[in-house]
């Protein structure tokens, strides 16, 4: 050690800097996460049991599936092409642009939700605005309640997301190398397949899998929207610590299949960007 | 005539800058250099002709057909960019055999295409290895086998070498010339280094402010260029105001000229023009001096390896001259025919300029 630290920061010092982080971490991290594994696993793991034989956790599992993957699917498919007109800017242009587009991820999803009350619900701007045209309210301002209307908020906030891990990848792709390939040719569409995408692939599924991670544990926005109506796993947590607040171990049982989920999701994420990481970092050496 | 470029005029929209009345002709298997500043619109000559950019007004034409609607991937042109423009996530040899791939070739005949194309730029051994693993002039012949692989109409190259270091850029100049030369194709080449243009080119194009000022072959824009600007671009040039007397003899600042030059006038204001290697040196007083025959003593020596460049001052002026030997001239002369007699100056009416 004494060649480890500089005369700056002596391992003392060090400690003294990591020691508010570290009890932070785990006053407020390790603590109720091995709370609630405990508690999952108390009563020899029966809560798994009770929760497994609930036919709503399945139709739950089933709708946290289904908005994890769509509503990230979309938003990639949205985000890319946003992330590519922006790579295209001034630099003056880019950063303005993504200030604005950065925004969303600054909001609480209930701020999202009543906001998208106020416009699309059944009061709502939009959805007055379209009755004038003969579009019916009841139709119209039923949609943001539904599932897919909370597909649709959802999707407000994860394009952002989208959009910052796929821009540093797509500022630094060659643009040439499409013109090469149309100039040896490739139609526009065939040269973006075969040349962009095998090399922006990795970033997209690093996106869909953070943007997915994100969708499953979220559920602010859809409790403010749709209540406990529809079928998803947050939501059946949330009731069953704060309406019928009887089943403890299930709900930590629930917590834990939850964090599964989406750690799952993340480490594919990380699996799939391992691979470009270093080659990134020698093109931004340049 | 492969490439046939007729009275071509472009702007980038919202600009005043692109290209004015191109008129440019390429014949089959010619290399044709496009040269001049940055901003000149040479690369814009070429974009036009790879189909990334529409013509305002005017025509272009590849083997007789008119390409203006065509879009880039049917125009079968084989281009080199500047920085190669390889696709990291290929092999070589599927960088090189993607032309055929998107053609619809068999996989069998795409891979034999693509080795025998390897094989002609020298890297048969490299097929399997990924484009960035390669040096610059390897990736280099990768961009030149691609862009030649599908047998493309005309060949443009967009300042192929400039990423390259200088010595391998002199050597990777024959080998593109040596592989056009076998291709038989028709080529633009477009540069901003003269000697670049000069040494592999049929014929030179000297662009400036969006128009082609001079194109001929090499020794013809170097020997007679039509102003001052080819003068100066493609080389180094003694330049000084002068008005046309009798006899063939020219007024200068440095003193009274003869010149060989037919169609001028006495009383005509012109540019006159000495490329710096043509002068003859004297090291002793000459008893019976030849025409054009000043004294003087050297300033500025410069020593530039191969030849050494020096002003020579005389009569209040200097005289930029080049020459292998080393010894320093007690007197030079210009050969009258080595004097140049250009158009005036309009708005530069300086009392003589080295460059």
């Amino acid at each position: 050690m004494s060649n480890g630290g500089t005369a700056l920061t002596p391992p003392g010092l060090r400690l003294a800097f990591a020691t508010p982080g570290v009890v932070v971490l785990l006053l407020f991290f390790a603590l109720p996460l091995s709370v609630i594994i405990i508690e999952a696993a108390s009563e020899g793991g029966s809560a798994f049991g009770r929760l497994f034989e609930d036919p709503v956790f399945w139709k739950g599992l089933r709708g946290t599936l289904v908005l994890g993957t769509t509503a990230p699917l979309v938003s990639v498919a949205v985000g890319m092409v946003v992330a590519m007109h922006i790579s295209r800017l001034s630099q003056a242009a880019r950063t303005g642009l993504l200030f604005v587009i950065s925004l969303p991820l600054t909001f609480s999803g209930l701020i999202v939700a009543y906001g998208f009350i106020l416009v699309f619900g059944r009061a709502g701007f939009v959805t007055l605005s379209l009755a004038e045209f003969g579009a019916d309210p009841a139709i119209v301002g039923g949609l943001i309640y539904s599932p897919a209307g909370l597909g649709i908020a959802y999707i407000y906030y994860l394009i952002p997301r989208v959009v910052l891990v796929v821009l540093p990848v797509l500022i630094n792709f060659d643009e040439a190398q499409i013109d090469a390939a149309r100039s040896l040719g490739a139609s526009a569409p065939r040269a973006y397949f075969d040349v962009l995408l095998p090399q922006i692939y990795p970033s997209l599924l690093a996106a869909f899998c953070l943007t997915s991670a994100v969708a499953i544990g979220a559920y602010g926005t859809a409790l403010a929207l749709v209540g406990t109506q529809v079928n998803i796993l947050p939501l059946m947590l949330y009731s069953k610590i704060s309406e019928t607040g009887s089943d403890f171990p299930a709900a930590a049982a629930l917590s834990v299949v939850l964090m599964g989920i989406c750690c799952m999701v993340i480490s594919l994420a990380e699996i799939a960007t391992r691979h470009t990481r270093p080659s990134m970092t020698t093109r931004s050496a340049k | 005539m492969p490439i046939l470029f007729e009275a071509v005029s472009f702007a980038y929209p919202g600009t005043q800058t692109g290209v004015r009345a191109i008129d440019l002709a390429v014949g089959d298997g010619e290399l044709v250099a496009l040269i001049g500043p940055s901003g000149s619109g040479k690369s814009t000559c070429l974009k036009l002709l790879a189909g990334f950019y529409r013509p305002d007004h005017g025509r272009i034409n590849v083997d007789g057909h008119d390409v203006d609607t065509l879009s880039p991937e049917r125009r079968r042109l084989g281009i080199v960019f500047q920085h190669y423009a390889l696709f990291p996530h290929m092999s070589t040899r599927d960088n090189v055999a993607y032309p055929l791939k998107v053609r619809g070739v068999t996989r069998a005949e795409r891979r034999r295409a693509a080795d025998e194309m390897l094989d002609r730029v020298g890297l048969s051994d490299l097929g399997d290895r990924a484009p960035k693993t390669l040096s610059g002039g390897q990736q280099q012949r990768v961009a030149l086998a691609r862009a030649l692989v599908f047998k493309p109409r005309a060949l443009l190259l967009d300042e192929p070498l400039s990423a390259l270091d200088a010595g391998l850029r002199v050597a990777m100049r024959d080998e593109i010339r040596r592989v056009q030369r076998e291709a038989g194709i028709a080529t633009i080449h477009v540069t901003h280094d003269q000697e670049e243009a000069l040494s592999i080119a049929d014929r030179v194009a000297i662009m400036s402010d969006g128009a082609i000022v001079q194109i001929g072959k090499p020794d013809e824009v170097y020997d007679r260029p039509r102003t001052r600007f080819v003068a100066r671009f493609v080389g180094q040039a003694n330049f000084w105001p002068g008005m046309v007397g009798e006899e063939n003899q020219v007024e200068t600042p440095i003193g009274r000229l003869r010149h060989t030059q037919e169609g001028v006038r006495p009383g005509d204001k012109v540019l006159v023009l000495v490329r710096p290697e043509r002068l003859d040196l004297f090291f002793e007083d000459h008893k019976t001096p030849p025409p054009n025959y000043f004294k003087g003593h050297v300033t500025q020596d410069r020593f530039l390896g191969s030849i050494r460049r020096f002003d020579f001052a005389v009569a209040g002026n200097l005289i930029r001259v080049e020459t292998r030997n080393r010894a320093a001239p007690s007197a030079v002369a210009i050969p009258p025919d080595a004097v140049r007699l250009l158009p005036p100056d309009d708005n530069e009416n300086k009392k003589g300029e080295l460059s």
